[in-house]
């Protein structure tokens, strides 16, 4: 009779399973192997009899072997990771089939704006000023840079470089995993390009059969719903309206929210953000000038053409804030909230999108009193990510994050607890004017004015310490 | 630090030094001081075998020799061998105002409105946001729990620093129905005292909470202001649990037009009256704290930035004063040499911070008198740094914060790693 403890040794035994990779002998258990998943190599010499007593040879390199063989066993890299660059590790892990795995072990911990740093610094071999870039949810980056586009993977590599036929590109989107949308403000059309394929795959024009005056219209600002692209075009009289294209075919849809230009409160939107929770378009579109900002935020619903809700400042909301029109506006897309920073006192203040109604701004509050006064600001960018907004005023980058109210009482629902932090150190704000914000797989991309590349900060559960010894 | 394998052991005690302990380990006899013994702690093993341990008399412990041996030289070699090892960077632009250290060498740091936790190998961080703007008073009650509070923000939090939320809020019930904001924080090992004061700043009370559940035992240290007697009612600004008389040290002090003044007083938790108490008029403390294995208060005068001590074996006596170790004549310097030191004990030694460097303070034994000595610590190229402003202990370590710096100094034993 087997006690019920040796037969569980003795079933330990025959699970496990030895590997000869370039020569070097493995041991692991069959749970390790086939911890990569069913669609792996391993998993699939996990299935061999385990009565042969030679062991399966591999003809790999036994030493990132042994990295990701830790990498299964614990769901971490180890520190002899750190030998190897992240492409060999990927490439490795792709030939066993765990890709997934080193990809879950490397990607960045949620974002979180009160404890990011600098990882890295992505720049373009030539032509690096970026121009525009898109961020997408793995945390792959497309930069635009002197009419190229320079695609690079969720491990930051350097994965391809297109040439478009632009000379400047001043909006860029991802439509589809491999077609990009970009825009100049300085050529006419919206245009398509195919990465894989690199090349050009269609155009949309904004042409009025009825209208000769419409001719060479630029594209201004792009988003995209699930079936359609949005793109805002503008005339050089001035004149401008929406398109709406088609994601599959690639041609025009519809057109709306055209308006004359000939004055700050219908000129063309240079934001446009698509809210697929309510099916509405939020653009705003913002004119610095001599007396101060002027412009106006505008939700369409796309389907009747109509707005549904508009502000223009100055000339709106509360007599208090007279003169303090806004500097930037951003739609938080998945907590339906509308953020503006205000040109003059600097504040930032939130409108909840359900209840929009004439004045619908709450104005947060710096609790902090010697942080309390911004003073104005001549550039500035918002953008929100993960539930946190980023506000960069010249170089530097702040972020205001909801606190957790210990108790409900005392909260009102509509004026939630934010609290601002810098992301950034002092010397960092140095380097130059933030000119774009943009987040993507727990990642904030931002990029500066005449500086080269774009800036990657991401959140670490790593301490970093730095030995001193 | 070997065994004395093969050499003949010193059995014959000497009496006039009955200072020295030998111990019998698994038949191999090592020989130590009882300051060395009673560094584990007032309640450890180690300061039993040093009570236990007569002149004569040699204990015996059926244990083995060589694990002996090591846990012997580590608390010989703690913490004299304190290297600024490790730099701890923090993200954004707050400088730390409050650290807080488990037993394990788990550290939080409070920098703005942020809590950093820190685990105990030093690799993994976390961060939160609470709702202070700054945190002033920080106790870490677990690697994951701490208890948080601040001179402008009503009431104790006690923080899941895992999850970032509030887990509940402590607060005193005070007479004018104000908020009651966290003036300090200390445990001992069943409870934990709270130092509040009251919004409207006229009345302050210690709160005694039960360690486990977070309900309130006690409240002592009652303390109202009527008319202008500012002094008669000083909230506490540091709490020490003092283990070898189950009593608590609470001090405080506040600045006048005639100087600062203050009192540090030590505390009977159960009855709630004062044991001893001494009122600061001359050369007020900075900070005080005090040193369970060489049974003194310590303290730092705000004007003469010197460390005297009070012997806790004479406190029952007339003269129990302060002692001053340094120079004795700064006492009545205006200067305030001495103001934002910090004095922290750590088995039997004592550190208090200076300017940017941290002053270490033991004890020799001599014949008939305790003397105590001081040293820099660090090399050349560790002194005069910004000015320190935090000093916390964590088991064997030291966690330092500068004045403007970003980032927590990391002082590790260089016998760590044997």
């Amino acid at each position: 009779m087997m006690t019920e403890e040796e037969s569980s040794s003795n079933t330990a035994a025959s699970e496990r399973i030895k590997l000869n990779v370039g020569g070097k002998l493995f041991e692991t258990t069959l749970t390790t192997l086939r911890s990569g998943g069913p669609d792996s190599l391993l998993f699939a010499l996990s299935n061999r009899r385990s009565a042969d007593p030679t062991p399966v040879f591999i003809d790999r390199d036994p030493e990132i072997f042994s990295v990701l063989l830790s990498l299964l066993r614990t769901s971490h890299l180890p520190s002899t990771a750190r030998r190897f660059s992240n492409l060999e590790l990927a490439d490795e892990a792709l030939f066993y089939g765990i890709d997934a795995i080193l990809r879950a072990a490397t990607a960045p911990p949620p974002f979180s704006g009160i404890d990011a740093s600098l990882a890295s610094l992505i720049r373009p071999a030539s032509d690096g000023l970026p121009s525009s870039f898109a961020a997408a949810d793995s945390g792959a980056v497309w930069i635009a840079h002197g009419g190229q586009i320079s695609g690079y993977d969720p491990n930051l590599t350097h994965a391809a470089t297109l040439r478009t036929h632009l000379d400047h590109i001043d909006s860029i989107y991802k439509v589809w995993p491999e077609i990009a949308a970009v825009g100049s403000t300085s050529d006419a059309g919206l245009h398509f390009y195919d990465f894989s394929g690199s090349r050009h795959v269609g155009s949309v024009h904004w042409t009025d059969p009825l209208d000769p005056r419409i001719f060479k219209a630029r594209v201004n600002s792009i988003t995209a719903s699930e079936d359609s692209v949005f793109a805002s075009f503008d005339c050089l009289h001035r004149e401008n309206c929406i398109l709406e294209v088609d994601k599959a075919r690639l041609q025009v849809k519809s057109q709306f929210a055209r308006q004359s230009g000939n004055q700050a409160k219908n000129i063309v939107p240079g934001k446009l953000t698509w809210i697929p929770a309510t099916g509405v378009l939020v653009g705003s579109a913002v004119t610095g000038g001599a007396f101060g900002y002027s412009g106006y935020v505008r939700l369409w619903d796309p389907r009747s053409g109509e707005v549904v809700w508009e502000t223009s400042e100055p000339g709106s909301g509360r007599s208090s804030r007279f003169g303090d029109s806004f500097a930037d506006v951003e739609a938080d897309v998945e907590g339906l909230l509308l953020f503006k920073l205000c040109s003059k006192s600097g504040d930032l203040a939130m409108a909840d999108m359900r209840f929009l109604k004439d004045d619908p701004w709450v104005y947060l509050k710096e609790k902090n009193p010697s942080l309390a006064s911004y003073g104005e600001v001549r550039n500035s960018v918002v953008h929100c990510y993960k539930g946190q907004v980023f506000v960069a005023r010249e170089g530097e980058l702040e972020v205001w994050s909801r606190v957790e109210s210990g108790d409900q009482s005392e909260s009102d629902d509509a004026e939630r607890f934010y609290r601002r932090n810098f992301v950034d150190k002092r010397e960092d704000s140095e380097r130059g004017v933030i000119k774009k914000i943009e987040g993507g797989g727990n990642r904030l991309f931002v990029s500066r004015e005449d500086v080269e590349g774009i800036e990657v900060w991401e959140s670490s559960h790593s301490a970093a310490a730095i030995s001193l010894l | 630090m070997p065994p004395f394998e093969g050499s003949q052991p010193v059995v014959c005690p000497r009496p006039e030094t009955n200072n020295i302990v030998s111990i019998d380990v698994g038949g191999q006899v090592f020989q130590t001081t009882k300051q060395t013994l009673t560094s584990a702690g007032p309640k450890s093993f180690f300061s039993r075998i040093a009570e236990s341990a007569g002149v004569y008399s040699t204990p015996f412990i059926d244990r083995d020799p060589e694990l002996f041996s090591l846990l012997l030289s580590l608390l010989r070699t703690e913490p004299f061998n304190l290297q600024k090892s490790l730099l701890l960077p923090l993200n954004g632009r707050d400088s730390p105002s409050a650290l807080a250290a488990t037993a394990e060498g788990a550290l939080h740091v409070a920098h703005g409105s942020k809590i950093t936790s820190f685990d105990w190998s030093l690799r993994r961080k976390s961060t939160v946001l609470t709702q202070f703007t700054a945190v002033d008073s920080l106790l870490a009650l677990s690697p994951s729990v701490a208890a948080a509070g601040a001179n402008d923000f009503s009431g104790l939090q006690i923080l899941d620093l895992e999850k970032g939320r509030v887990r509940e809020t402590l607060n005193w019930e005070n007479v004018t129905k104000s908020g009651s904001t966290v003036q300090a924080i200390g445990s001992s090992a069943e409870q934990m005292f709270v130092s509040f004061e009251s919004s409207r700043r006229n009345s302050n009370a210690i709160m005694v909470y039960d360690m486990q559940t977070l309900a309130p035992v006690t409240e002592i240290a009652h303390n109202e202001i009527f008319g202008a007697d500012i002094d008669s009612a000083i909230p506490a600004t540091k709490l020490q649990w003092v283990e070898s008389c189950n009593l608590l040290m609470a001090s405080g002090s506040h600045s006048g037009p005639s100087g600062v003044s203050g009192n540090v007083r030590l505390w009977d938790v159960r009855s709630g009256n004062v044991v001893w108490e001494v009122s600061e008029k001359v050369d007020c403390f900075a900070d005080v704290a005090v040193c369970d294995g060489l049974s003194a208060i310590f303290k730092v005068g705000v004007n003469s930035g010197e460390a005297s001590y009070v012997d806790l074996r004479n406190i029952g006596n007339a003269e129990s004063e302060w002692i001053c170790l340094g120079d004795k004549r700064k006492v009545l310097n205006g200067k305030k040499e001495g103001f934002g030191c910090k004095i922290q004990t750590q088995g039997t030694q004592v550190f208090c911070t200076k300017g940017g460097d941290v002053e270490l303070w033991s004890e020799v034994v001599m014949n008939g008198g305790r003397i105590f000595k001081k040293n820099l610590m660090g090399r050349v190229r560790d002194m005069g740094g910004a000015k320190l402003t935090n000093l916390a202990f964590g088991g064997s370590t030291m966690f330092l914060t500068r004045k403007d710096q970003q980032c927590v100094e990391v002082w590790q034993s260089s016998s760590r790693d044997f």
